[in-house]
Parts: C-alpha cells; sequence; structure tokens
C-alpha cells in the first residue's frame, strides 16, 4: 500500500514541480519522498524507478501519439536509434534510473 | 555505514543529474532534451492543432486578422503599415524563430559563439568581407528614410512580443538541442539578413583567379578561353532594343600598370560554382487566355527551415502575395492585386580588390596617390563557445576592407593586402524598394520602386494586368573604364578608383518587346550596343532552352509554364552528345561500347529514374577535365565555362579553332569514356538512375542529417531549366496569370513551419520534386473574409 501511495506522490508532485522548475525535479522529489516514508532501499529504488518511468513515458506518449510520431521519429534517427519506440523506451529507462537510484539514496539518509 | 552508503549513492546520483543537465561534447544536456515536460517534447506539435485563437497585443493601433489556409500560408489584414510589419515580425518568429536567429548569424559571422571552434574560419570570413561594417551602414540609410523605419521598427517589436513571452520550454527544438537562448532582435539584424543575401549573391568575384590566368596565359589564349561575352548569347535586354543615349561620357581606361603582377608561385588554386535562377514573362499576345504571365524560379542552397516563407499582406495601399524572407520584412518576390514581378541574379561585377602599398615600416599607414593614408581600424571580437575571444584588426582603405593580407590569404593562397570594394558596403536601401513594389499600381510605379534596389544586383522581371511585360537588368553599377576590376587592381593609384554611378534609370531595360516574351537566366545581360562596359561570367544553357521553348510556344497556358520550369532537357547535351559519339574511335572496349550504345536514342532529357542522363553528365565530367587538365598548369576550377567548352570543342572538330589541348579529340572522347565507364561501375552498387547519382539533397541548417532528406527523385542539372543540383536548386517556383483575376501557383521544397515536429515542416518537398504546384490562395482586400479555404482564425485585439 505505502509503496502504490510513494509512486502515485512521486508522479503527482513531480508533474506539478516539473511545471515550474526544470527536468531535475526527477531527482528531487523521489529522494524529498523517500526521505519522509518509512520504505527499505531497494523498495525505494524500484517505487522511484517505476513512479518516474511511468510519468515519463505516459507524458511523451501524450504528445507523441497526436503528433503522428513525426518528432520521435526524426529525434530517433539523430540518436541513431532503431525506431520511435526504442527512443520512447530509452527516455523511460533514463528517468525512471534518474528517479530510482534518488529515491534510494533518499531512504539511506532516512535516519 | 547505512548514511555512508547513502551519501554515497547521493553523491553518485548528483553526479548523474549533474552530467545530464551539461552538454558533453557535441551531444547537448540530454537530461533537458528528453524531459518530456520542457524538453524536446513540446515541439510534438498535435498533428490536428487548432492554430485559432485570440491575441492581446495591445502596442498595435487597430485589430487585426490573420487568416490561415489549409497549407498555413498566413493571410494578415492590418491597418497600418505599423500593425502589418509587426504582425509579420510576429508571424515569422512564431514559425522561423530559430532559423533567423542562426541567418543573421551567419551573416554578422557570429556562428562560433554558438557552435564553438568548428564555426570560426567561417566567421572570420565575414568578419574580414565587413559584413557588419555594410549592415551598418545599410541601416543608416534604412533608418533614414520613414517609410523603411517603421516597417523595420515595427518588425524588430514584433519579434521581440513574440520571444519576451518565451520560456525554456517554448524555445524551438534547435535551441534545446545546440544549448543557447533566442535573444532579442534589433534591427541591424534585419539589415545582415539582406546582407546575407547582397553576399550569397554578389559575393562571388572571379577578379583574383583571372589574375592568375592573365600571368600564365597569352593574351590571345586567354581571350579564346575567358571571353568578356559568349557568342549566341541570348541576352536577358534582347537584340535590337535601342538604348537610350548615356549620360556618362565612356571614362578612359589608364596604363595597364594599374594591374599589378603576381607570380605564379603566389596562387594554388579555387573557383566556386556560380547559381543561377529562371524567371520570364509573356505578353497576352502570346498566351492562350489573352493575360499576361510571369514565372520566376530563383535557385538558392536548398535548406531546411526553408529560406523562403509564404506569406500575404493586406494594409491600407497593399494587397501582396508572395514569398518573404524570415528575418526581413516584406515581399521579396510576388505579386499584388495589379502586378507580378520576379528576381533571378544579375551577375554584373560589382566587387573588386585593390593591392595595398603599406607604408614600410608604419603598419597603420597605407600609400594613395603619393600620399600616406591612415588605415581605419576594426577590431572584429570573435567570441567562440569554449573557447578565449578572438579579436581580429581588419584595416580599412578608402577602397573598403583590406579582407586579405598576410595573416589572412585570399584564394588560390595570396598573402597579400587586399582591399575589397563592393556594392554592398554602400549605404543603400533595398527595403525601401521591396516596400514601392509591394505597393506598386502599374509599371511607372514599379519602376520607381526598384530604382532603389541598388544591391545585390538582380533581374527582375515584370508583367502586369494592363498587359505589360518588362525586364530591368537592376542594381547599382558604376562607371567602369574597360577591364576596370576584372582583375586586382593598384590601390594607390587614383585612376584604378570607382568612378561616378552610372543613373539607374540608365540600366538596361525593355518594356513590351516585340518577340512577346522576356526572361533571364543569369545570361548576360545586353549585347554590345549598350553604352556601358561591365563583366562577369554570366551562363547560358538555361537560356538557350527557355527561348527555344517560349518561342514556340504560340499560345501559352499555365501547364506549359509548369512544364517549363520542371524542365530536364540538356541543351549541352543536345550540342555535346552527337559530336562525342561521332568521335570516337572504334577500338573500344565493350563496356565502353555498351554505355556509347544506351546514349544512342537518348532524347537529351536528365529524368530523375533513367540511367542516360548518369552515363552522359559523368562522362562530360571527365571530358571537361580531361579537356583542360594540361592546360599550362590552370588549376582545376578556373577551367573555361561548359559553355565555352562546348563551343572551343566545336570549333575544334570543324577545324575553325588551334589548340593544343584539342589537338586529338577522338582520344579526348575515348579516355574519357573509359574513366566515365570506371567511375559509373562503381556507382553501380546504389543504381545508376540519374537521381541517385546527383543525390539532391534538402538539409536542415545544422547540418544534422535526421532532419534532412536526401536522394530526392528528381530530374535536371545546372544546365537544364530544372537546375535541381546537389544541394541547390529551385527555392520557389512561381506561376502566375495576370486576367481579371489573378490566378496564381507555388511550390518551394520545404514547409511553413520551421518546427521538425510539425507536420508542416516540409510538407511541400513531394510536391517540389514531382514538380506539382499549390494554387495560391488570394484573399481580396477586405476585414472580413467568407471562404471555406480559411482554416484558422488569429482574431487579434489591441
Amino acid at each position: 500500500m505505502r509503496f502504490i501511495l510513494f509512486i502515485i506522490l512521486v508522479i503527482l508532485l513531480t508533474s506539478i514541480g516539473e511545471q515550474f522548475l526544470p527536468w531535475w525535479m526527477i531527482a528531487v522529489v523521489p529522494f524529498g519522498i523517500s526521505l519522509f516514508m518509512n520504505m527499505k532501499g531497494g523498495t525505494s529504488f524500484l517505487a522511484g524507478f517505476i513512479g518516474i518511468a511511468s510519468f515519463w513515458f505516459v507524458a511523451v506518449l501524450m504528445k507523441d501519439i497526436p503528433n503522428d510520431h513525426i518528432l520521435s521519429g526524426r529525434m530517433a534517427v539523430l540518436f541513431h536509434l532503431s525506431d520511435y519506440g526504442l527512443l520512447i523506451f530509452v527516455v523511460a529507462l533514463l528517468g525512471g534510473i534518474v528517479g530510482g537510484l534518488s529515491a534510494w539514496s533518499g531512504a539511506l539518509l532516512r535516519k | 555505514m547505512r548514511s555512508s552508503l547513502g551519501i554515497l549513492l547521493l553523491a553518485l546520483t548528483g553526479l548523474l543529474v549533474y552530467k545530464l543537465d551539461q552538454p558533453m561534447g557535441s551531444l547537448p544536456a540530454l537530461g533537458r532534451l528528453v524531459d518530456p515536460i520542457n524538453g524536446c517534447w513540446t515541439s510534438a506539435e498535435d498533428a490536428d492543432k487548432n492554430f485559432t485563437e485570440t491575441i492581446s497585443i495591445p502596442s498595435l493601433s487597430h485589430n487585426a486578422q490573420v487568416w490561415f489556409d489549409a497549407r498555413m500560408v498566413p493571410h494578415i489584414h492590418a491597418a497600418s503599415d505599423h500593425d502589418i510589419y509587426y504582425l509579420e515580425g510576429y508571424i515569422h518568429a512564431y514559425f522561423r524563430l530559430w532559423q533567423m536567429d542562426m541567418e543573421t548569424r551567419a551573416a554578422a559571422g557570429k556562428v562560433s559563439e554558438v557552435i564553438g571552434i568548428k564555426g570560426f574560419e567561417f566567421d572570420r570570413k565575414q568578419r574580414r568581407k565587413g559584413m557588419i561594417y555594410a549592415a551598418e551602414q545599410s541601416l543608416k540609410a534604412m533608418e533614414a528614410d520613414p517609410r523603411t523605419k517603421v516597417m523595420m521598427d515595427a518588425y524588430t517589436e514584433g519579434i521581440n512580443a513574440y520571444i519576451s513571452q518565451l520560456k525554456f520550454r517554448d524555445f524551438p527544438l534547435e535551441y534545446k538541442l545546440m544549448g543557447f537562448k533566442p535573444e532579442p532582435w534589433t534591427n541591424i539584424k534585419s539589415a545582415l539578413l539582406l546582407k546575407y543575401m547582397a553576399d550569397d549573391l554578389t559575393g562571388a568575384t572571379d577578379d583574383i583567379p583571372l589574375s592568375y590566368l592573365r600571368e600564365v596565359l597569352s593574351p590571345e589564349i586567354f581571350q579564346l578561353l575567358y571571353p568578356e561575352s559568349i557568342t549566341g548569347s541570348k541576352t536577358i535586354i534582347p537584340h535590337g532594343t535601342i538604348f537610350e543615349k548615356p549620360s556618362l561620357g565612356k571614362p578612359t581606361a589608364p596604363a595597364n600598370t594599374i594591374f599589378p603582377h603576381f607570380t605564379k608561385k603566389d596562387f594554388k588554386e579555387t573557383r566556386e560554382d556560380g547559381i543561377g535562377s529562371n524567371n520570364w514573362a509573356i505578353s497576352g499576345s502570346r498566351t492562350k487566355s489573352g493575360a499576361t504571365i510571369l514565372c520566376d524560379d530563383p535557385h538558392l542552397g536548398l535548406n531546411l527551415p526553408s529560406l523562403w516563407y509564404e506569406i500575404q499582406m493586406q494594409s491600407p495601399g497593399m494587397n501582396v502575395y508572395g514569398v518573404s524572407l524570415p528575418g526581413a520584412p516584406g515581399v521579396i518576390i510576388g505579386f499584388n492585386d495589379s502586378l507580378a514581378w520576379g528576381f533571378t541574379n544579375n551577375y554584373r561585377d560589382v566587387k573588386d580588390f585593390y593591392l595595398v602599398k603599406k607604408v614600410e615600416g608604419n603598419n597603420k599607414k597605407y600609400w594613395f596617390d603619393g600620399q600616406q593614408r591612415d588605415f581605419t581600424q576594426r577590431l572584429e571580437h570573435i567570441i567562440i563557445k569554449g573557447e578565449k575571444e578572438f579579436v581580429d584588426t581588419v584595416n580599412y582603405t578608402l577602397h573598403g576592407p583590406v579582407m586579405y593580407d598576410e595573416r589572412y590569404a585570399a584564394e588560390g593562397g595570396l598573402g597579400k593586402p587586399l582591399a575589397m570594394c563592393w556594392m554592398a558596403h554602400r549605404s543603400t536601401n533595398e527595403l525601401l524598394a521591396v516596400y514601392q513594389m509591394n505597393r506598386a499600381k502599374d509599371y511607372n510605379s514599379f519602376v520607381d520602386g526598384i530604382l532603389n534596389f541598388q544591391c545585390p544586383a538582380q533581374n527582375m522581371i515584370y508583367a502586369d494586368k494592363a498587359g505589360n511585360i518588362a525586364a530591368w537588368g537592376q542594381g547599382q553599377f558604376v562607371n567602369k573604364w574597360k577591364d576596370q576590376g576584372k582583375y586586382i587592381m593598384d590601390g594607390s593609384d587614383k585612376a584604378a578608383l570607382w568612378g561616378d554611378l552610372i543613373p539607374m534609370r540608365e540600366n538596361p531595360h525593355v518594356l513590351n518587346p516585340p518577340r512577346g516574351y522576356v526572361f533571364s537566366a543569369n545570361e548576360c545581360i545586353t549585347d554590345s550596343t549598350y553604352p556601358y562596359w561591365y563583366n562577369q561570367s554570366f551562363v547560358e544553357f538555361r537560356a538557350w532552352r527557355i527561348d527555344q521553348v517560349l518561342d514556340t510556344l504560340p499560345k501559352a497556358t499555365i501547364q506549359d509554364m509548369f512544364a517549363l520550369q520542371n524542365d530536364n532537357y540538356s541543351v549541352l547535351a543536345a550540342n555535346m552528345l552527337p559530336l562525342m559519339l561521332r568521335l570516337l574511335p572504334d577500338s573500344l572496349g565493350d563496356r565502353e561500347k555498351g554505355y556509347a550504345n544506351q546514349l544512342r536514342n537518348w532524347n537529351y532529357r536528365l529524368s530523375a529514374g533513367k540511367t542516360e542522363g548518369s552515363i552522359f553528365q559523368v562522362w562530360w565530367f571527365y571530358l571537361y577535365n580531361k579537356t583542360w587538365s594540361d592546360l599550362s598548369s590552370v588549376p582545376s576550377l578556373l577551367y573555361p565555362t561548359p559553355e565555352r567548352t562546348m563551343q572551343l570543342l566545336q570549333q575544334a572538330d570543324s577545324g575553325k579553332v588551334k589548340l593544343k589541348e584539342l589537338e586529338n579529340l577522338p582520344q579526348l572522347m575515348s579516355v574519357s569514356l573509359r574513366q566515365a565507364a570506371d567511375s559509373l561501375e562503381k556507382a553501380r552498387k546504389k543504381g545508376l538512375e540519374w537521381y541517385k547519382v546527383k543525390n539532391t539533397t534538402v538539409s536542415h541548417l545544422s547540418r544534422l542529417p535526421a532532419f534532412g532528406f536526401s536522394d530526392l527523385k528528381i530530374g535536371g542539372w545546372g544546365n537544364t531549366v530544372n537546375a535541381a543540383k546537389g544541394n541547390h536548386g529551385p527555392s520557389w517556383r512561381m506561376v502566375v496569370q495576370l486576367g481579371k483575376e489573378i490566378e496564381a501557383y507555388g511550390v518551394y521544397p520545404g514547409g511553413q513551419s520551421g518546427n521538425p515536429g510539425s507536420k508542416y515542416y516540409a510538407n511541400f518537398l513531394n510536391q517540389w520534386v514531382a514538380g506539382r504546384y499549390n494554387k495560391l490562395l488570394f484573399l481580396p482586400f477586405s476585414d472580413k473574409q467568407n471562404t471555406t479555404e480559411i482554416k484558422y482564425t488569429w482574431t487579434i485585439n489591441k
């Protein structure tokens, strides 16, 4: 239950935070939440990872689908990736790693 | 233990975040870039985006409307000069901001500031040419005239109104990729953009290479290979046109010592291919509809975002449609409710070089007319991203900036101090011409307008609803003595100075010539009866073809015009190939015979999907190079023009010309065919279709292949009317029939949006490749429009 709550909080606060502050809110928010929420390091990582990865994944899709993949297709070529699907996967993965690591370090630093 | 692990992990995470927030080498800051909320994804424009909105702009004098049609061409209706140019600026910035920024940076030599050291050589050249100086000079004239002052100020205001509301999130994609941000617009930037065009169109000059050739060739051979005009030229102003009596006398040429000598060792090599364009107008007596028709297709570098942006602008006294240059106000090429006009480049030489005689032992002075004069020094600060600033001191003489010297060698490696005298450095106001052309009602008011168009000189073709057609070789020219400026001149001699300016009304022109059509395709401008002397190398192939087609069209239609603009017929091939085949010796290899046989029944069209064009062009390439490769050590890029080469080969064949290089024609033909066959065998892997061999590419200004298009299936080459070359070609094809209702068509290789994430980014490209056109929606002058062709509306409240 706490795990789910963690994820929901990450998504909610990051999406608000990113309206006003740069992309690195995806590190600040999971770190902050795990400072206050009693959860083991590994579980925190997973929750932070899932929270940010799913947030970024959905946020990209919300742009990419109405765009008919025009931009993602060109950006995929730019990064020498085989197709836009892979690009979106990599983006979500990158966000997830940053979110997960931040949550983990927050959990470890919690007193 | 736990917390020290935590600190370590936190440090690692922090480092990762920090790294992702910084550019790495040529890579952008990845974290910032891929962020779905603020990064590149904001450029993923909804394919069904509804652009309709209400915008509040308090600095407008009245309310205004902008209607967008299905192709996203804006049709602006505004109540004053200020408002119309304000909105043009706003719209240019809305759709093309990064491009405007980069192009003005390129003009000014400020590219290294955003791309780092790889832009340095380019920037330095721009500074040495005096590009900023040139823009400053013109800005004075533009701001001195109340009409162009309003035009520029309002345009700048509009751009800045758009920029000022942007956050990082809203920046065009390229800013995020390159890691810089838009800066406020200023009037000088628009002036720079116009100078960028002037440089593109009048920047090339043969003075330095010709000075070299003069040293290495005998005068007879020189005349033979590099004649001032080519026989058989279909001049822009038709033969038989009577020129007015010149108001200026013929200046006497000074003694030949005015041209300093150089030694062969002073040079290495260089010469770039020219640029070309076509335009023509047909009188109603030769069209099916009875109305005049005007066509234009200026050939320029093919880039995305496109150089051009289509627009219609209505304000009191003006209803104009055409293409604008994002970064400058007004419509450059187009039509209004009375008339239409189109440009091609006029190659008359307006850029000359002077050898500067420095005062020995004094870096600050030079000799002129027996006296010492001070250089005016201009410090050019080149900011380089990631490096120390570079300061270049450029000396200005009374001729102009010393572009080259021992610290910055000229083409061919000539490390002598050469000052450049260039019309683009003068205080000219081309915007005023744009202002007046856009509003012209008839031939006379049009001419009044273009008389302000000084540099870059253009061949302007004109047609109106009243049935007139005209051609002007328009620009500001100098009354030169024969050969003045053809070679590098002695800068210390007063006799070498540019003399009087030729009154603009005496520029070569013709109104309603008896043959019923006018055209230009960068060919020679006049025959020898024109009273003033001028030079430059002109090209002829396209002009020959256009004349051939127009001459045989007694009742021209719009369809005929489409066909001619997309015509791939090669006059070069038609004239050369029969000779090339006939002269081939019998002793050919099977492979060579095979290629030659494929050409025997060819229609001389460089069609995209056919192989004959490839075989001919590759063969011609080797023949041309083989012909001149032994020519008394002339560097490869200084060879005589293809037109002249063709004529000389024909004359050598008929025995009219004796030239060592052309003695053994059969051998020339067979050796070059063998070389061509070798090269074609290698090209076979990719495919021998002409479009694959030539690879016409439209690339993004950043040169990122992901945002460009290559191997476009388009025919033609520089020697055909459809001059689609590697990265250069018809940048805007326009056909306007000036009947009671104007019927106009156009297409350019791009799209209205500069955003690579928009469906409007390159949506005209396939049409352009296929030679198809868009019908242009020309709305009547009104603040209310009633047509289903309007898709979105901006209601603009003050």
